[in-house]
């Protein structure tokens, strides 16, 4: 198996992290426009829970030892 | 914050993360690393706290209580026709502000001064409502706190100085009368006779 570059880590990580960012944001936009009891709770736990993995992603990204 | 405004950072936030999931090459430089941050953590960030603040203020809204079917007959009793209804009465005199008028005289109600266990509540009313069966009639779980009223009428000459409310202050307000449950004030929601009942239709 061909190891991955340090460029091709970070890649990756951001790809992912941007991918679940924007399935929260999207989520997020619904939510607000939608008038129902649910949307809050679509808010927080579908479109928060996303947007906080996302997050988290980029972040242990920045952090982690690179692969070479 | 208008929910204009709420979509617009949104809508920032997400074409920032798209440029950067497109071209992750852009934040080998400087100006990529600083974009990728702002799209990948500020915006974010801001939008959900936005987000947050927005549903917050929502749900206060009259509208926002009405939309589950089981607080339609609550809706329908502001528009009794008959000032003895105290809700009626407060609703549509704007005695409270009608866009608020629930969350005006139930402060206390889930996301606001209830705490942990109003909050796990509100969980468990979306479970009854579109899982589990709910209770009926609903109940409030404690008592109708006087609070709710004395937010408005504390301070108010005609409440402090009238013979009748003067005469028991010191219980009212130590919530050793209830305004509502007395005697007094008695006639609130009712829905079991609203179909009973004359209603008022607001003019254009």
């Amino acid at each position: 198996m061909i190891p991955l570059r340090p460029d091709d880590f970070i890649s990756r990580r951001l790809r992912i992290a941007g991918v679940l960012i924007v399935l929260g944001l999207i989520v997020e936009a619904f939510s607000l426009i939608w008038n129902h009891p649910l949307s809050f709770v679509a808010f927080l736990g579908i479109g928060g829970f996303l947007l906080f993995l996302g997050i988290v992603v980029y972040l242990t990204a920045l952090v982690s030892p690179r692969q070479s | 914050m208008p929910t204009v405004v709420v979509i617009a950072v949104l809508i920032i936030a997400l074409v920032i993360v798209c440029l950067v999931v497109a071209r992750p090459a852009i934040t080998a430089g400087r100006g990529g690393k600083i974009l990728a941050f702002l799209g990948l953590f500020i915006f974010p960030v801001l939008a959900g706290t936005l987000g947050f603040e927005n549903h917050y203020e929502r749900s206060k809204q009259t509208r926002f209580c009405l939309s589950c079917h089981i607080m339609e007959p609550y809706g329908k009793s502001l528009y009794v026709d008959d000032p003895a209804y105290i809700p009626a009465a407060h609703f549509q005199n704007n005695r409270v502000p009608r866009d608020e008028a629930c969350y005006t005289c139930h402060t206390d109600y889930t996301l606001y001064t209830g705490g942990v266990k109003a909050k796990v509540r509100g969980l468990h009313h979306i479970y009854a409502q579109y899982i589990g069966k709910p209770q009926q009639p609903i109940k409030l779980y404690q008592p109708f706190n006087n609070r709710e009223c004395l937010h408005c009428h504390a301070g108010a000459r005609s409440f402090e100085q009238g013979a009748t409310h003067s005469a028991i202050m010191d219980d009212i307000k130590g919530n050793q009368m209830s305004c509502v449950s007395s005697g007094c004030h008695d006639m609130v929601h009712n829905v079991a006779q609203l179909d009973h009942l004359k209603y008022w239709r607001p003019q254009p």
